[in-house]
């Protein structure tokens, strides 16, 4: 088995393969195991975000710390332990790969046919290497709209966002996607006069309104700035102190750096797919169907490649039964019921499906929410600005979906996952006993408002 | 009394003076011009503005004068003619002319290095080449690409300062050194006493870290990447700088599989896209040099 890329999905993928008697070759590009995951997106972010929610807090308690964060900060020092994360992070992924058995090959790959790949070194040496099967997670990269040059030293990407030297002044984030909301959120939360821009009217589409208007107004609390239903006509450096936005509007926006987080698109464009028979689909990703398998019988694709969820904890998955359906294992259930985790700040979490969706598939749902202030954990630890909802279907029984905006999301989104796992009813929050004082109560308050809500049908 | 004649080639007592003054933090680092330091500041300072730089660099004629010079060169200023300062700080940006600050003061009349002016300048327009090429690097690399010039320039520093020390102790104790000695003695000494010079200087973290490191960047941590990319700046100014077939001088062949560029997973087609910009770079150099 080949399998190109060494992300979520390339990594269990391998091992998956390996494990079910394959001999098996992960191609990687670069040194360094992990892909972007590790390296330039989910890792550095979450520990950047780390130290921002550090200095958030030292700022709300500023009379008990008299905290006042350096001008001149590097950003190096606010992502300091990134070094060590990442190095046990691949120690951890080297030493997993070698026990299993995995034979890891630095270099680049490129399709000859459906089975044959060349995979070129740093050093230029090649190899031809054949399989009857390969699983392609070679992930992504950011997209680069034409109206915005990404320099890398004045307008970055999100790849190499925390590259700049100093924490700026002020931030334009164009995009109101997942990555856009934690980057302006954590970069805001440190600071920094943050600008977002978005062509649609809110961040996070996919989100309930309720969640996303929580979100922005935590996020205009801290002194950022939300500008929904703005096109932008063009960005630059205007080669003097400032990068420049400008709107189709007629606005100019002025900062200091700015981030483009305009999507990102397969990251194929060195594999040559054609030689295989393969071919991008509109979207600019590899198609693939339930079972992970492109148009050509012998290549399955994973992970970011394929695009949404785009979650590393789905490629992970996605890469792990690629492997099982390319070996003729049995892969278990593919649950649909996978959690979304927003890292911004405040966090954002959800499963299942939104109050939106169940209104146009179920008619009159009933939803249950409970904000975090009206919770004794809320209103101790100043967690305040956040709330969970439950929705059911119109008879108040079966959960449908969760969601969940404030500090703690991401974790406690997994009380409602098993709830719906387990098809539990909306009772089971009401008859369980959680903790006193914790967040999770938020899921008893939610689900007694459905019961009572019930009793009235 | 006939005056002493000066003794030749006795190395060591020299030798135990510069590692007395290393261990003992006396090495005279040279004042990094007042205006210089200033603008470096000022340019990392979130709160300046241009007007405040463009008066800073007034009160230097001869920081000025370069800037106004650099500003007109065909790099920056191919259509029009700048007649004033505040112009130029605008055409230019900040960063640009805190760089042309610090590498217009990086002279070798920053140093008293009596008899090896010619090196010194052959060394400050290595740094200054390979502080515009690690820039290029690191824009391919997507990694900092601010930090790159700087340490690019700065990485080399102790060299200077390092003949200006040997030159000195070997004049206190009355030693006349060969050149092949003195330089000896520099490449042996120049690192440690670089850390010493940009710590004095303030320089960012990023930069001592480089400094440090820079002979060997897998000890460098969390500073690897940004010292692998200031000694790829410095291999490829070394290959344009030297006389191809002369001792040490890499071929293109050699640059492209240089294993640094490979450590920082450049591939050999995207090294290639880099010293395309050639022309771009030795651009930028002469306008800076002038």
């Amino acid at each position: 088995m080949l399998i190109v890329g060494s992300g979520p999905a390339g990594q269990k993928a391998a091992v998956q393969a390996k494990r079910s008697g394959a001999r098996v070759a992960l191609i990687e590009k670069t040194r360094e195991l992990g892909g972007s995951c590790v390296h330039r997106g989910t890792i550095p972010s979450k520990t950047l975000r780390e130290n921002a929610l550090r200095v958030k807090n030292m700022r709300l308690n500023a009379a008990l710390a008299n905290f006042e964060l350096a001008e001149d900060v590097e950003l190096a020092t606010l992502i300091n332990r990134l070094n060590d994360v990442l190095l046990a992070h691949d120690t951890y992924m080297r030493r997993q790969l070698e026990r299993n058995g995995v034979e890891m090959i630095h270099g680049r790959a490129r399709f000859l046919s459906a089975n044959q790949m060349e995979v070129t070194s740093v050093k230029a040496e090649k190899q031809i290497l054949e399989s009857k099967n390969i699983i392609i997670a070679s992930g992504s990269y950011p997209r680069h709209p034409d109206n915005i040059p990404i320099d890398h030293e004045y307008l970055f990407d999100s790849d190499s966002i925390l590259s700049m030297m100093y924490l700026p002044k002020s931030l334009t984030v164009l995009g109101g996607g997942v990555i856009a909301s934690e980057y302006a959120s954590i970069f805001q939360a440190l600071g920094v006069k943050v600008t977002m821009i978005d062509k649609y009217p809110r961040p996070l589409g996919f989100l309930d309104d309720d969640l996303t208007e929580t979100f922005i107004n935590g996020f205009k609390h801290m002194g950022g700035t939300w500008m929904g239903e703005t096109k932008i006509a063009k960005a630059y450096w205007n080669g003097f102190d400032a990068v420049v936005v400008e709107t189709e509007n007629g606005k100019q926006i002025h900062s200091e750096k700015l981030l483009c987080a305009a999507g990102r698109i397969a990251h194929v464009k060195e594999l040559e797919i054609a030689n295989a028979g393969l071919e991008l689909n509109q979207y600019g990703l590899i198609s693939v169907d339930e079972n992970l398998r492109t148009a050509v019988p012998s290549i399955y694709a994973a992970g970011d490649v394929i695009g949404p969820p785009s979650l590393a904890s789905a490629s992970m998955e996605q890469g792990r039964r690629a492997a099982c359906n390319a070996m003729g294992v049995a892969s278990g259930v593919m649950h649909n019921i996978i959690p979304v985790g927003i890292y911004s700040i405040p966090e954002l979490s959800s499963i299942g499906i939104s109050e939106t969706k169940a209104r146009e598939l179920h008619g009159d749902v009933l939803v249950g929410v409970a904000k975090f202030d009206e919770i004794a954990r809320g209103q101790i630890s100043g967690t305040q600005d956040g709330m969970l909802k439950i929705v059911s279907d119109p008879n108040g029984e079966k959960i449908l979906g969760v969601m969940i905006v404030g500090e703690g999301a991401t974790e406690l989104i997994h009380i409602g996952q098993m709830a719906l796992l387990a098809n539990a009813d909306i009772d089971i929050f009401v008859e369980s006993i959680f903790n006193f004082p914790t967040l999770a109560e938020a899921y008893r308050a939610a689900a007694l408002e459905i019961v009572h809500q019930r009793k009235k049908l | 009394m006939a005056a002493a004649t000066p003794h030749q080639e006795e190395p060591q007592p020299v030798e135990a003076l510069i590692v007395e003054s290393i261990k003992t933090d006396h090495i005279d680092v040279p004042m990094l011009p007042e205006v210089a330091g200033r603008v470096v500041r000022l340019t990392q300072n979130p709160d300046s503005d241009a007007a405040k730089l463009a008066s800073l660099i007034q009160s230097d004629q001869t920081l000025a004068g370069h800037v106004m010079r650099v500003a007109n060169s065909a790099l920056y200023s191919p259509n029009s003619s700048l007649v004033s300062l505040q112009q130029a700080t605008a055409r230019l940006g900040m960063k640009l002319i805190a760089e042309i600050a610090l590498a217009a003061s990086i002279n070798s009349t920053l140093f008293n290095t009596p008899g090896y002016e010619a090196h010194i300048q052959y060394q400050i327009r290595y740094s200054l080449l390979s502080g515009l090429w690690a820039k290029e690097i690191a824009r391919a690399c997507r990694r900092n690409v601010e930090a790159a010039f700087i340490t690019g320039l700065l990485h080399d520093i102790g060299r200077p300062v390092a003949i200006q020390t040997i030159l000195a102790k070997s004049a206190q104790q009355g030693i006349e050194l060969s050149t092949d000695t003195v330089l000896e003695l520099e490449t042996k000494y120049q690192r440690k006493i670089g850390v010493r010079v940009v710590e004095q200087w303030d320089m960012p973290n990023a930069v001592i870290d480089v400094v440090k490191h820079f002979d060997d960047f897998t000890a460098a941590g969390a500073a690897m990447n940004q010292t692998m990319i200031a000694v790829a700046g410095a291999q490829i100014a070394s290959h344009f700088m030297c006389e191809q077939g002369s001792q040490g001088c890499l071929t293109r062949d050699q640059l492209v599989s240089h294993p640094v560029l490979a450590e920082l997973n450049l591939y050999q087609d995207e090294i290639l896209q880099v010293l395309e910009k050639e022309d771009l770079v030795n651009s930028a150099m002469e306008s800076m040099t002038k």
